[in-house]
């Protein structure tokens, strides 16, 4: 399927769900790269800079399908709107904070983000089924990674565990948003796009995460996300941070690279 | 933390080169730290990560560097010798290549 054969309504909720997926792996990437220099050994922070450049790299794919499909241009789409256009789920809205912080939100992140693209896996609409494909073999590797860190943070005596449980219950009710959010799914559902509905996919999510959370003794979700889940209103920190990538950018607009 | 020692092929049928080393708890942060090194970039195919301490190294003078000339254990001196006997062949059969022609 491609664009021209969609009806206007799914395209819709096409490009709805593109934005949202692009400004998540966008803002991520951004929160990310803040460890550069500052994390906690070395090799961490070769890593954790490879894995948000990595984040920036599926954000830029995402974005261009959004703009084949819309029109316009992929770095005007990722830099050129204000704040309150960013449609990134809240808890992308959270400053990077410390370590354990850093790993319980990409934990939560990832894996909820694996489950969103199993269900593109198959999506009718081509491009996006290609783009997913290659997303999903860079994602498994990152998914390893957090895998691990949780692990050694859960059992990593008293302070560890302790910031990873305070990370956990801080973020989880906006770790739901990740799979919220998106309007007229039921569409995307209809289309071929998605395999199932985005509540499905969070239920999904939640019963495979469960056996792990028991088993290293880690909180789990409240029963519901909180309203406003991806924006218009995001936070300072959020601000602060869009000031920072959007900088170069502003002060010259029409710069050539 | 211990140190690994990492390798790396950089295409199918290359040899494994050692590429560098990293220092990592266990063997399986060591891993994705050796593919974060050596392998982001997609610059190999296929990492060997090694604990340094599994290798047994060798730098004994008496067994690397013994003092004796040991220069008949060499192939230098034969192929010396071949080579001169070949050029003298092709010399009589006018085969010499250029730059043996030059020479003399």
């Amino acid at each position: 399927m491609t664009a021209q054969v969609l009806d206007a309504p799914v395209r819709t909720a096409l490009a709805g769900l593109l934005l949202a997926m692009a400004d998540d792996e966008f803002v991520l990437g951004f929160w990310d790269s803040e460890w550069t220099g500052i994390a906690p050994v070395l090799e961490e922070d070769v890593a954790i800079a490879s894995l948000a450049q990595d984040e920036i790299g599926h954000a830029q794919a995402l974005y261009r399908l959004l703009a084949e499909l819309e029109g316009g241009d992929a770095d005007e789409i990722a830099f050129g709107r204000p704040p309150e256009g960013y449609r990134h789920a809240r808890l992308l809205d959270h400053p990077r904070t410390d370590w354990a912080f850093t790993v319980a939100r990409r934990f939560l992140y990832d894996t909820a983000d694996a489950a969103r693209l199993d269900v593109l896996a198959a999506a009718s609409y081509a491009p996006l089924a290609e783009v997913v494909a290659k997303m999903r073999r860079e994602e498994t590797y990152h998914l390893l990674h957090m895998h691990a860190w949780l692990e050694r943070l859960a059992d990593g005596g008293d302070e560890p565990r302790s910031r990873l449980v305070a990370a956990l219950e801080r973020l989880w009710p906006d770790a739901l948003c990740v799979l919220g959010g998106i309007e007229d799914d039921d569409l995307l559902v209809e289309a071929g796009v998605l395999a199932e509905p985005m509540a499905a996919v969070r239920r999904r999510w939640l019963a495979g995460l469960a056996p792990e959370l028991e088993r290293l003794g880690l909180p789990g979700p409240p029963p519901a996300p909180p309203a406003g889940c991806r924006g218009p209103d995001h936070s300072d920190d959020f601000r602060w941070l869009w000031d920072q990538f959007t900088m170069v950018r502003r002060s010259d607009p029409e710069a050539v690279w | 933390m211990q140190v690994y020692e990492v390798f790396r092929r950089e295409r199918e049928g290359a040899p494994m080169q050692h590429a560098g080393n990293l220092l990592a708890p266990d063997p399986e942060l060591a891993s994705h730290y050796a593919r974060e090194f050596y392998g982001r970039r997609q610059e190999s195919v296929r990492l060997w990560v090694v604990p340094r301490a599994a290798i047994v190294d060798l730098d004994d003078p008496d067994l690397l560097q013994p003092p004796f000339d040991r220069s008949f254990k060499k192939p230098v001196g034969y192929s010396t010798e071949i080579k001169a006997k070949l050029a003298t062949a092709r010399s009589r059969a006018g085969t010499a290549p250029e730059h043996e022609k030059e020479r003399r």
